[in-house]
Protein backbone atom coordinates (compact mmCIF):
# COMPACT_ATOMS: atom_id res chain seq x y z
CA UNK A 1 0.00 0.00 0.00
CA UNK A 2 1.09 3.44 -0.59
CA UNK A 3 3.65 4.56 1.84
CA UNK A 4 5.01 7.78 2.95
CA UNK A 5 6.15 9.80 0.05
CA UNK A 6 4.83 13.17 0.75
CA UNK A 7 3.36 14.55 3.90
CA UNK A 8 2.39 11.33 5.51
CA UNK A 9 0.94 11.87 8.92
CA UNK A 10 -0.55 9.64 11.53
CA UNK A 11 -4.20 10.34 12.05
CA UNK A 12 -7.56 8.64 12.31
CA UNK A 13 -8.51 8.16 8.67
CA UNK A 14 -12.09 9.15 9.31
CA UNK A 15 -11.02 12.44 10.80
CA UNK A 16 -8.65 13.19 7.95
CA UNK A 17 -11.36 12.30 5.47
CA UNK A 18 -13.83 14.65 7.04
CA UNK A 19 -11.29 17.49 6.90
CA UNK A 20 -10.71 16.83 3.21
CA UNK A 21 -14.42 16.60 2.53
CA UNK A 22 -15.02 19.80 4.44
CA UNK A 23 -12.43 21.55 2.31
CA UNK A 24 -14.04 20.29 -0.88
CA UNK A 25 -10.89 18.50 -1.93
CA UNK A 26 -10.33 16.36 -4.99
CA UNK A 27 -7.78 13.61 -4.85
CA UNK A 28 -6.88 10.33 -3.22
CA UNK A 29 -6.39 9.62 0.46
CA UNK A 30 -4.06 6.73 1.07
CA UNK A 31 -4.61 4.93 4.34
CA UNK A 32 -1.91 2.66 5.62
CA UNK A 33 -2.26 -0.20 7.98
CA UNK A 34 -3.88 -3.55 7.91
CA UNK A 35 -5.71 -3.81 5.60
CA UNK A 36 -5.61 -0.13 4.68
CA UNK A 37 -6.90 1.23 1.42
CA UNK A 38 -7.70 4.37 -0.51
CA UNK A 39 -10.49 6.93 -0.48
CA UNK A 40 -11.15 8.93 -3.62
CA UNK A 41 -12.72 12.34 -3.45
CA UNK A 42 -14.13 14.74 -5.97
CA UNK A 43 -15.11 18.15 -4.80
CA UNK A 44 -15.38 16.92 -1.25
CA UNK A 45 -17.63 13.93 -1.90
CA UNK A 46 -16.43 10.37 -1.91
CA UNK A 47 -16.63 8.66 -5.29
CA UNK A 48 -14.80 5.45 -4.56
CA UNK A 49 -13.13 3.56 -1.75
CA UNK A 50 -10.89 0.55 -2.16
CA UNK A 51 -9.38 -1.87 0.29
CA UNK A 52 -7.63 -5.21 -0.09
CA UNK A 53 -10.11 -6.64 2.40
CA UNK A 54 -13.11 -5.74 0.25
CA UNK A 55 -13.58 -7.01 -3.30
CA UNK A 56 -13.66 -4.06 -5.64
CA UNK A 57 -16.11 -3.40 -8.43
CA UNK A 58 -14.22 -5.57 -10.89
CA UNK A 59 -13.99 -8.51 -8.53
CA UNK A 60 -17.69 -8.28 -7.67
CA UNK A 61 -18.77 -8.11 -11.29
CA UNK A 62 -16.56 -10.89 -12.55
CA UNK A 63 -16.70 -13.28 -9.61
CA UNK A 64 -20.48 -13.18 -9.75
CA UNK A 65 -20.39 -13.97 -13.43
CA UNK A 66 -22.09 -10.72 -14.29
CA UNK A 67 -19.22 -9.73 -16.57
CA UNK A 68 -16.80 -12.00 -18.35
CA UNK A 69 -13.30 -11.37 -17.24
CA UNK A 70 -12.12 -10.30 -20.66
CA UNK A 71 -14.87 -7.71 -20.92
CA UNK A 72 -13.89 -6.24 -17.64
CA UNK A 73 -10.28 -6.18 -18.58
CA UNK A 74 -10.88 -4.56 -21.92
CA UNK A 75 -12.94 -1.82 -20.33
CA UNK A 76 -10.34 -1.32 -17.69
CA UNK A 77 -7.63 -1.01 -20.29
CA UNK A 78 -9.64 1.38 -22.38
CA UNK A 79 -10.77 3.63 -19.58
CA UNK A 80 -8.13 3.51 -16.92
CA UNK A 81 -6.01 6.39 -18.03
CA UNK A 82 -8.94 8.65 -18.75
CA UNK A 83 -10.83 7.70 -15.58
CA UNK A 84 -13.81 6.48 -17.55
CA UNK A 85 -13.97 2.75 -16.87
CA UNK A 86 -17.47 3.01 -15.44
CA UNK A 87 -18.81 5.07 -18.30
CA UNK A 88 -17.32 2.72 -20.85
CA UNK A 89 -18.97 -0.31 -19.28
CA UNK A 90 -22.34 1.38 -19.60
CA UNK A 91 -21.81 2.98 -22.98
CA UNK A 92 -20.75 -0.29 -24.51
CA UNK A 93 -23.84 -1.96 -23.16
CA UNK A 94 -22.12 -4.31 -20.76
CA UNK A 95 -23.91 -2.97 -17.72
CA UNK A 96 -26.98 -0.94 -16.93
CA UNK A 97 -26.23 2.34 -15.26
CA UNK A 98 -28.39 1.25 -12.32
CA UNK A 99 -26.42 -1.93 -11.85
CA UNK A 100 -23.19 -0.05 -11.94
CA UNK A 101 -24.38 2.44 -9.36
CA UNK A 102 -25.57 -0.34 -7.09
CA UNK A 103 -22.34 -2.21 -7.44
CA UNK A 104 -20.19 0.83 -6.79
CA UNK A 105 -22.25 1.97 -3.82
CA UNK A 106 -21.97 -1.44 -2.26
CA UNK A 107 -18.25 -1.57 -2.87
CA UNK A 108 -17.72 1.91 -1.47
CA UNK A 109 -19.47 1.24 1.82
CA UNK A 110 -17.84 -2.14 2.06
CA UNK A 111 -14.31 -0.87 1.61
CA UNK A 112 -14.94 2.15 3.81
CA UNK A 113 -15.68 -0.18 6.67
CA UNK A 114 -12.12 -1.46 6.51
CA UNK A 115 -10.42 1.78 5.61
CA UNK A 116 -12.09 4.06 8.13
CA UNK A 117 -12.15 1.79 11.13
CA UNK A 118 -8.60 2.21 12.49
CA UNK A 119 -8.00 4.73 15.22
CA UNK A 120 -4.78 6.22 13.92
CA UNK A 121 -2.59 5.10 11.07
CA UNK A 122 -0.32 6.80 8.60
CA UNK A 123 -2.40 8.62 6.01
CA UNK A 124 -1.40 10.70 3.04
CA UNK A 125 -3.42 12.75 0.61
CA UNK A 126 -2.51 13.18 -3.02
CA UNK A 127 -4.46 16.11 -4.43
CA UNK A 128 -5.83 15.79 -7.91
CA UNK A 129 -5.29 12.07 -8.23
CA UNK A 130 -8.45 10.54 -9.69
CA UNK A 131 -9.73 7.01 -9.65
CA UNK A 132 -9.94 5.13 -12.93
CA UNK A 133 -13.56 4.22 -12.40
CA UNK A 134 -14.73 7.78 -12.74
CA UNK A 135 -17.51 9.44 -10.85
CA UNK A 136 -20.38 7.00 -10.68
CA UNK A 137 -21.76 7.73 -7.25
CA UNK A 138 -21.47 10.48 -4.68
CA UNK A 139 -21.32 9.49 -1.05
CA UNK A 140 -21.00 11.94 1.79
CA UNK A 141 -17.95 11.37 3.92
CA UNK A 142 -20.03 11.74 7.04
CA UNK A 143 -22.45 9.07 5.86
CA UNK A 144 -19.57 6.69 5.27
CA UNK A 145 -18.19 7.23 8.71
CA UNK A 146 -21.60 6.84 10.30
CA UNK A 147 -22.25 3.62 8.47
CA UNK A 148 -18.81 2.31 9.31
CA UNK A 149 -19.43 2.91 12.98
CA UNK A 150 -22.82 1.28 12.79
CA UNK A 151 -21.40 -1.80 11.11
CA UNK A 152 -18.75 -2.06 13.75
CA UNK A 153 -21.45 -2.06 16.41
CA UNK A 154 -23.48 -4.67 14.57
CA UNK A 155 -20.53 -7.02 14.41
CA UNK A 156 -19.90 -6.64 18.10
CA UNK A 157 -23.53 -7.45 18.78
CA UNK A 158 -23.34 -10.63 16.77
CA UNK A 159 -20.26 -11.75 18.59
CA UNK A 160 -17.73 -9.61 20.39
CA UNK A 161 -14.08 -9.99 19.55
CA UNK A 162 -12.56 -9.85 16.15
CA UNK A 163 -10.54 -13.05 16.01
CA UNK A 164 -12.48 -14.52 13.11
CA UNK A 165 -12.09 -11.27 11.22
CA UNK A 166 -8.38 -11.79 10.81
CA UNK A 167 -7.23 -15.30 11.51
CA UNK A 168 -7.50 -18.30 9.26
CA UNK A 169 -10.66 -20.18 10.07
CA UNK A 170 -11.73 -23.77 10.19
CA UNK A 171 -15.12 -25.36 10.68
CA UNK A 172 -15.28 -27.35 13.88
CA UNK A 173 -15.05 -31.07 13.29
CA UNK A 174 -18.13 -31.71 15.36
CA UNK A 175 -20.86 -29.14 15.71
CA UNK A 176 -21.75 -28.33 19.30
CA UNK A 177 -25.40 -29.05 18.61
CA UNK A 178 -27.28 -31.86 16.99
CA UNK A 179 -29.00 -29.89 14.32
CA UNK A 180 -27.39 -27.19 12.26
CA UNK A 181 -29.18 -24.83 9.91
CA UNK A 182 -27.14 -22.64 7.61
CA UNK A 183 -28.00 -20.03 5.05
CA UNK A 184 -26.62 -20.46 1.58
CA UNK A 185 -24.05 -17.76 2.21
CA UNK A 186 -22.92 -19.47 5.39
CA UNK A 187 -22.65 -22.78 3.64
CA UNK A 188 -20.37 -21.31 1.02
CA UNK A 189 -18.12 -19.97 3.71
CA UNK A 190 -17.98 -23.20 5.64
CA UNK A 191 -17.22 -25.17 2.53
CA UNK A 192 -14.35 -22.89 1.63
CA UNK A 193 -12.91 -22.32 5.09
CA UNK A 194 -9.97 -24.61 5.01
CA UNK A 195 -7.92 -23.53 7.97
CA UNK A 196 -5.71 -21.37 5.83
CA UNK A 197 -8.05 -18.83 4.34
CA UNK A 198 -8.91 -15.71 6.25
CA UNK A 199 -12.06 -13.67 5.98
CA UNK A 200 -10.41 -11.50 3.36
CA UNK A 201 -9.35 -14.54 1.36
CA UNK A 202 -12.88 -15.90 1.43
CA UNK A 203 -14.39 -12.61 0.32
CA UNK A 204 -12.02 -12.46 -2.56
CA UNK A 205 -12.51 -16.07 -3.54
CA UNK A 206 -16.29 -15.95 -3.40
CA UNK A 207 -16.65 -12.41 -4.67
CA UNK A 208 -18.63 -11.46 -1.60
CA UNK A 209 -18.43 -8.12 0.13
CA UNK A 210 -15.94 -8.16 2.97
CA UNK A 211 -18.34 -6.95 5.62
CA UNK A 212 -20.98 -9.50 4.65
CA UNK A 213 -18.35 -12.18 5.08
CA UNK A 214 -17.41 -10.91 8.52
CA UNK A 215 -21.05 -10.90 9.56
CA UNK A 216 -21.56 -14.50 8.58
CA UNK A 217 -18.28 -15.65 10.06
CA UNK A 218 -19.14 -14.05 13.35
CA UNK A 219 -22.56 -15.67 13.31
CA UNK A 220 -21.02 -19.04 12.63
CA UNK A 221 -18.46 -18.45 15.30
CA UNK A 222 -21.13 -17.41 17.79
CA UNK A 223 -22.91 -20.66 17.04
CA UNK A 224 -19.74 -22.59 17.76
CA UNK A 225 -19.41 -23.85 14.22
CA UNK A 226 -16.16 -22.17 13.29
CA UNK A 227 -12.82 -21.88 14.94
CA UNK A 228 -10.72 -18.89 14.31
CA UNK A 229 -7.22 -20.29 14.40
CA UNK A 230 -5.26 -23.28 13.44
CA UNK A 231 -5.53 -26.12 15.94
CA UNK A 232 -3.29 -25.88 18.96
CA UNK A 233 0.28 -26.61 18.21
CA UNK A 234 1.17 -28.20 21.48
CA UNK A 235 1.02 -31.67 20.11
CA UNK A 236 -2.35 -32.51 21.51
CA UNK A 237 -3.65 -35.15 19.19
CA UNK A 238 -7.26 -34.03 19.14
CA UNK A 239 -8.50 -30.66 18.26
CA UNK A 240 -10.50 -29.70 21.24
CA UNK A 241 -13.94 -29.19 19.82
CA UNK A 242 -14.71 -32.84 19.77
CA UNK A 243 -14.36 -33.48 23.44
CA UNK A 244 -15.61 -30.22 24.67
CA UNK A 245 -18.55 -29.86 22.47
CA UNK A 246 -19.70 -33.39 22.06
CA UNK A 247 -21.72 -33.24 25.17
CA UNK A 248 -23.50 -30.03 24.50
CA UNK A 249 -26.02 -31.66 22.30
CA UNK A 250 -29.40 -30.17 21.69
CA UNK A 251 -29.95 -26.56 21.16
CA UNK A 252 -31.57 -24.69 18.46
CA UNK A 253 -29.11 -23.50 15.97
CA UNK A 254 -31.68 -21.98 13.74
CA UNK A 255 -30.53 -18.58 14.64
CA UNK A 256 -26.83 -18.34 15.03
CA UNK A 257 -26.95 -14.67 15.68
CA UNK A 258 -28.86 -14.90 18.88
CA UNK A 259 -27.22 -18.03 20.09
CA UNK A 260 -25.19 -16.39 22.72
CA UNK A 261 -23.65 -19.70 23.37
CA UNK A 262 -20.82 -20.02 25.76
CA UNK A 263 -17.53 -19.07 24.37
CA UNK A 264 -16.95 -21.11 21.33
CA UNK A 265 -14.14 -23.55 21.16
CA UNK A 266 -10.66 -22.37 21.00
CA UNK A 267 -9.21 -19.08 20.59
CA UNK A 268 -5.56 -18.83 20.49
CA UNK A 269 -4.78 -20.38 23.78
CA UNK A 270 -1.60 -21.87 22.60
CA UNK A 271 1.71 -21.23 24.15
CA UNK A 272 2.71 -18.08 22.53
CA UNK A 273 6.36 -17.95 23.19
CA UNK A 274 7.37 -21.34 22.05
CA UNK A 275 5.80 -20.53 18.76
CA UNK A 276 7.35 -17.26 18.08
CA UNK A 277 10.39 -18.36 16.31
CA UNK A 278 12.33 -20.86 14.50
CA UNK A 279 12.68 -24.55 14.90
CA UNK A 280 10.46 -24.77 17.92
CA UNK A 281 7.64 -23.42 15.90
CA UNK A 282 8.46 -25.71 13.09
CA UNK A 283 8.44 -28.72 15.34
CA UNK A 284 5.24 -27.77 17.04
CA UNK A 285 3.65 -26.97 13.76
CA UNK A 286 4.74 -30.30 12.46
CA UNK A 287 3.10 -32.15 15.26
CA UNK A 288 -0.01 -30.20 14.73
CA UNK A 289 -0.05 -30.62 11.04
CA UNK A 290 0.20 -34.31 11.46
CA UNK A 291 -2.55 -34.42 13.99
CA UNK A 292 -5.13 -32.11 12.69
CA UNK A 293 -8.17 -34.04 11.68
CA UNK A 294 -10.23 -30.96 12.19
CA UNK A 295 -9.60 -29.36 8.89
CA UNK A 296 -11.44 -31.49 6.46
CA UNK A 297 -8.42 -32.71 4.65
CA UNK A 298 -5.27 -32.09 6.44
CA UNK A 299 -1.81 -33.39 6.37
CA UNK A 300 0.96 -32.21 4.20
CA UNK A 301 0.13 -34.34 1.23
CA UNK A 302 -3.42 -33.29 0.72
CA UNK A 303 -2.52 -29.78 1.63
CA UNK A 304 0.00 -29.75 -1.08
CA UNK A 305 -2.51 -31.05 -3.52
CA UNK A 306 -5.00 -28.44 -2.56
CA UNK A 307 -2.49 -25.73 -2.86
CA UNK A 308 -1.58 -26.75 -6.32
CA UNK A 309 -5.15 -26.63 -7.45
CA UNK A 310 -5.78 -23.31 -5.91
CA UNK A 311 -4.69 -21.09 -8.72
CA UNK A 312 -6.83 -23.03 -11.10
CA UNK A 313 -9.92 -22.75 -9.03
CA UNK A 314 -9.46 -19.09 -8.43
CA UNK A 315 -8.78 -18.67 -12.07
CA UNK A 316 -12.22 -20.04 -12.68
CA UNK A 317 -13.57 -17.27 -10.59
CA UNK A 318 -12.06 -14.37 -12.35
CA UNK A 319 -10.22 -12.34 -9.88
CA UNK A 320 -9.84 -9.42 -12.13
CA UNK A 321 -9.42 -7.31 -9.15
CA UNK A 322 -10.17 -3.82 -10.08
CA UNK A 323 -7.04 -3.24 -11.89
CA UNK A 324 -3.58 -2.33 -11.09
CA UNK A 325 -4.13 1.32 -10.80
CA UNK A 326 -4.11 2.42 -7.25
CA UNK A 327 -5.32 0.34 -4.44
CA UNK A 328 -6.46 -2.82 -6.07
CA UNK A 329 -3.26 -4.48 -6.85
CA UNK A 330 -3.35 -7.93 -8.32
CA UNK A 331 -1.10 -10.09 -6.29
CA UNK A 332 -0.30 -13.23 -8.08
CA UNK A 333 -1.60 -16.46 -6.77
CA UNK A 334 -3.24 -15.76 -3.51
CA UNK A 335 -2.97 -13.39 -0.75
CA UNK A 336 -3.92 -13.07 2.74
CA UNK A 337 -4.24 -9.52 3.66
CA UNK A 338 -5.03 -9.70 7.28
CA UNK A 339 -3.59 -12.99 7.86
CA UNK A 340 -0.09 -13.51 7.01
CA UNK A 341 3.12 -11.73 7.02
CA UNK A 342 4.71 -11.38 3.63
CA UNK A 343 5.67 -14.63 2.10
CA UNK A 344 9.28 -14.17 2.97
CA UNK A 345 8.52 -14.15 6.63
CA UNK A 346 7.31 -17.68 6.62
CA UNK A 347 10.50 -18.88 5.15
CA UNK A 348 12.51 -17.00 7.66
CA UNK A 349 10.53 -18.58 10.39
CA UNK A 350 11.85 -22.00 9.57
CA UNK A 351 15.56 -21.95 9.34
CA UNK A 352 15.59 -25.69 9.65
CA UNK A 353 17.35 -27.18 6.70
CA UNK A 354 14.81 -29.84 5.81
CA UNK A 355 12.90 -29.67 2.58
CA UNK A 356 10.43 -26.82 2.73
CA UNK A 357 7.00 -28.14 3.40
CA UNK A 358 4.42 -25.71 2.14
CA UNK A 359 1.58 -26.96 4.22
CA UNK A 360 3.67 -26.81 7.32
CA UNK A 361 4.87 -23.33 6.59
CA UNK A 362 1.34 -22.23 6.02
CA UNK A 363 0.27 -23.56 9.34
CA UNK A 364 3.11 -21.93 11.14
CA UNK A 365 2.31 -18.73 9.45
CA UNK A 366 -1.27 -19.02 10.49
CA UNK A 367 -0.38 -19.86 14.06
CA UNK A 368 2.00 -16.96 14.34
CA UNK A 369 -0.53 -14.62 12.95
CA UNK A 370 -3.14 -15.83 15.35
CA UNK A 371 -0.94 -14.93 18.25
CA UNK A 372 -0.73 -11.30 17.35
CA UNK B 1 -29.71 12.64 -10.08
CA UNK B 2 -28.56 9.07 -10.06
CA UNK B 3 -30.44 6.33 -11.83
CA UNK B 4 -31.25 4.83 -8.46
CA UNK B 5 -32.91 8.07 -7.42
CA UNK B 6 -34.83 8.23 -10.67
CA UNK B 7 -36.28 4.82 -10.02
CA UNK B 8 -37.24 5.74 -6.50
CA UNK B 9 -38.94 8.81 -7.92
CA UNK B 10 -40.92 6.55 -10.23
CA UNK B 11 -42.04 4.48 -7.28
CA UNK B 12 -43.10 7.65 -5.53
CA UNK B 13 -45.43 8.46 -8.42
CA UNK B 14 -47.62 5.51 -7.53
CA UNK B 15 -50.92 6.50 -5.95
CA UNK B 16 -50.66 6.55 -2.20
CA UNK B 17 -46.88 6.32 -2.09
CA UNK B 18 -45.51 7.78 1.11
CA UNK B 19 -41.89 6.78 0.91
CA UNK B 20 -39.51 4.60 -1.03
CA UNK B 21 -35.98 3.46 -0.50
CA UNK B 22 -33.40 1.08 -1.79
CA UNK B 23 -32.11 -1.07 1.02
CA UNK B 24 -29.00 -3.19 1.21
CA UNK B 25 -30.44 -6.02 3.27
CA UNK B 26 -27.18 -7.77 3.96
CA UNK B 27 -25.74 -4.74 5.65
CA UNK B 28 -29.00 -3.14 6.77
CA UNK B 29 -28.35 0.16 5.04
CA UNK B 30 -30.57 2.43 2.97
CA UNK B 31 -28.55 3.26 -0.12
CA UNK B 32 -31.04 5.84 -1.32
CA UNK B 33 -34.31 7.25 -0.02
CA UNK B 34 -37.22 9.27 -1.34
CA UNK B 35 -40.21 10.66 0.49
CA UNK B 36 -40.77 9.76 4.12
CA UNK B 37 -39.54 6.87 6.18
CA UNK B 38 -41.57 5.30 8.95
CA UNK B 39 -41.10 7.14 12.22
CA UNK B 40 -38.63 9.41 10.46
CA UNK B 41 -35.88 6.95 11.23
CA UNK B 42 -34.19 5.83 8.02
CA UNK B 43 -31.70 3.65 9.83
CA UNK B 44 -34.34 1.76 11.77
CA UNK B 45 -36.42 1.34 8.64
CA UNK B 46 -33.48 -0.13 6.77
CA UNK B 47 -32.39 -2.51 9.49
CA UNK B 48 -36.02 -3.46 10.00
CA UNK B 49 -36.44 -4.28 6.33
CA UNK B 50 -33.26 -6.30 6.45
CA UNK B 51 -34.45 -8.25 9.46
CA UNK B 52 -37.82 -8.97 7.95
CA UNK B 53 -36.23 -10.28 4.80
CA UNK B 54 -33.74 -12.31 6.78
CA UNK B 55 -36.51 -13.80 8.88
CA UNK B 56 -38.48 -14.78 5.82
CA UNK B 57 -35.60 -16.12 3.80
CA UNK B 58 -33.20 -17.57 6.34
CA UNK B 59 -35.13 -18.36 9.50
CA UNK B 60 -38.37 -19.53 8.03
CA UNK B 61 -38.38 -22.33 5.50
CA UNK B 62 -40.80 -20.57 3.17
CA UNK B 63 -38.30 -19.92 0.45
CA UNK B 64 -36.50 -23.20 0.90
CA UNK B 65 -39.43 -25.46 0.32
CA UNK B 66 -38.37 -26.20 -3.22
CA UNK B 67 -35.00 -26.09 -4.87
CA UNK B 68 -34.17 -22.79 -6.54
CA UNK B 69 -37.15 -21.10 -5.02
CA UNK B 70 -36.51 -17.61 -3.78
CA UNK B 71 -38.36 -14.67 -2.29
CA UNK B 72 -39.64 -12.12 -4.76
CA UNK B 73 -41.43 -9.75 -2.50
CA UNK B 74 -42.86 -9.36 0.97
CA UNK B 75 -45.91 -7.40 1.96
CA UNK B 76 -46.70 -6.17 5.41
CA UNK B 77 -50.17 -4.80 5.83
CA UNK B 78 -50.91 -2.50 8.71
CA UNK B 79 -54.16 -0.78 9.57
CA UNK B 80 -53.00 2.39 7.87
CA UNK B 81 -50.67 1.23 5.17
CA UNK B 82 -48.87 -1.30 3.08
CA UNK B 83 -45.16 -1.92 3.23
CA UNK B 84 -43.75 -3.65 0.18
CA UNK B 85 -40.32 -5.17 -0.05
CA UNK B 86 -39.41 -6.05 -3.60
CA UNK B 87 -36.22 -7.92 -4.26
CA UNK B 88 -33.80 -6.37 -6.75
CA UNK B 89 -32.11 -9.13 -8.70
CA UNK B 90 -28.41 -8.37 -8.80
CA UNK B 91 -25.97 -11.23 -8.98
CA UNK B 92 -23.15 -9.40 -7.25
CA UNK B 93 -22.69 -8.03 -3.80
CA UNK B 94 -25.32 -7.78 -1.16
CA UNK B 95 -29.00 -8.58 -1.21
CA UNK B 96 -31.02 -5.56 -2.24
CA UNK B 97 -34.68 -4.67 -1.94
CA UNK B 98 -36.80 -1.82 -3.10
CA UNK B 99 -38.98 -0.74 -0.22
CA UNK B 100 -42.24 1.11 -0.78
CA UNK B 101 -44.54 2.52 1.86
CA UNK B 102 -48.08 2.99 0.63
CA UNK B 103 -50.95 4.71 2.29
CA UNK B 104 -53.71 2.21 2.69
CA UNK B 105 -56.58 4.48 1.78
CA UNK B 106 -55.01 5.84 -1.39
CA UNK B 107 -52.81 2.99 -2.43
CA UNK B 108 -53.65 0.14 -4.74
CA UNK B 109 -51.74 -2.83 -3.53
CA UNK B 110 -52.09 -5.03 -6.58
CA UNK B 111 -51.00 -2.34 -8.94
CA UNK B 112 -48.21 -1.09 -6.74
CA UNK B 113 -46.84 -4.56 -6.39
CA UNK B 114 -46.69 -5.08 -10.13
CA UNK B 115 -45.22 -1.68 -10.80
CA UNK B 116 -42.64 -2.03 -8.11
CA UNK B 117 -41.50 -5.30 -9.62
CA UNK B 118 -41.15 -3.56 -12.97
CA UNK B 119 -39.18 -0.74 -11.46
CA UNK B 120 -36.81 -3.11 -9.74
CA UNK B 121 -36.32 -4.91 -13.02
CA UNK B 122 -35.74 -1.74 -14.97
CA UNK B 123 -33.12 -0.66 -12.52
CA UNK B 124 -30.85 -3.55 -13.33
CA UNK B 125 -32.02 -5.10 -16.56
CA UNK B 126 -31.73 -4.05 -20.13
CA UNK B 127 -34.92 -2.24 -21.05
CA UNK B 128 -37.23 -3.88 -23.61
CA UNK B 129 -36.32 -1.35 -26.28
CA UNK B 130 -32.76 -2.39 -26.94
CA UNK B 131 -31.92 -0.82 -30.28
CA UNK B 132 -32.73 2.65 -29.06
CA UNK B 133 -30.05 2.45 -26.43
CA UNK B 134 -26.36 2.71 -26.27
CA UNK B 135 -24.52 1.53 -29.29
CA UNK B 136 -21.52 3.70 -28.94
Amino acid sequence: MAKTRRQSETAPPGQRLSQLAGAGETGTLYVDGDPGGTVHLMGGVVTYVGSPAAPGVGALLTASGRLPEHTWRASLEAGRDVHRVGRILVEQGHLMQGELELCVLGAVYDAAFFVLTPAAVPVRFVPGELHWLGRIVDVEAAALQRETDRRRRVLEEIRPGSAVDHAPITPVARPPVQRVVLTAAQWELVVHADGRRTAADLSELLGRPGYATLQELRRLSAAGLLRDTAPPADGKPDPQPSDRDGRSAEATPADPATLARRTPPSTSSMPADTERTGPAAAAAGGAEAAAAPASASSGPASDGARRSTDPASTGGKPRARTGAATQDQVPPPRRRQHAAPPAGAANDAGPNPGPPDDALLDRIRAALKALR
Amino acid sequence: MSVIDEHLARAMELPGAVGASLVDCTAGLALATAGSVPAGDAEAAATGAAEVLYAASARAPFASARPHDTIEDLIITTVSGYHLLQGVPVPFGNQLVLYLWLDRADGNLAMARRRLADIADDLVRTPPDPPAGSAT
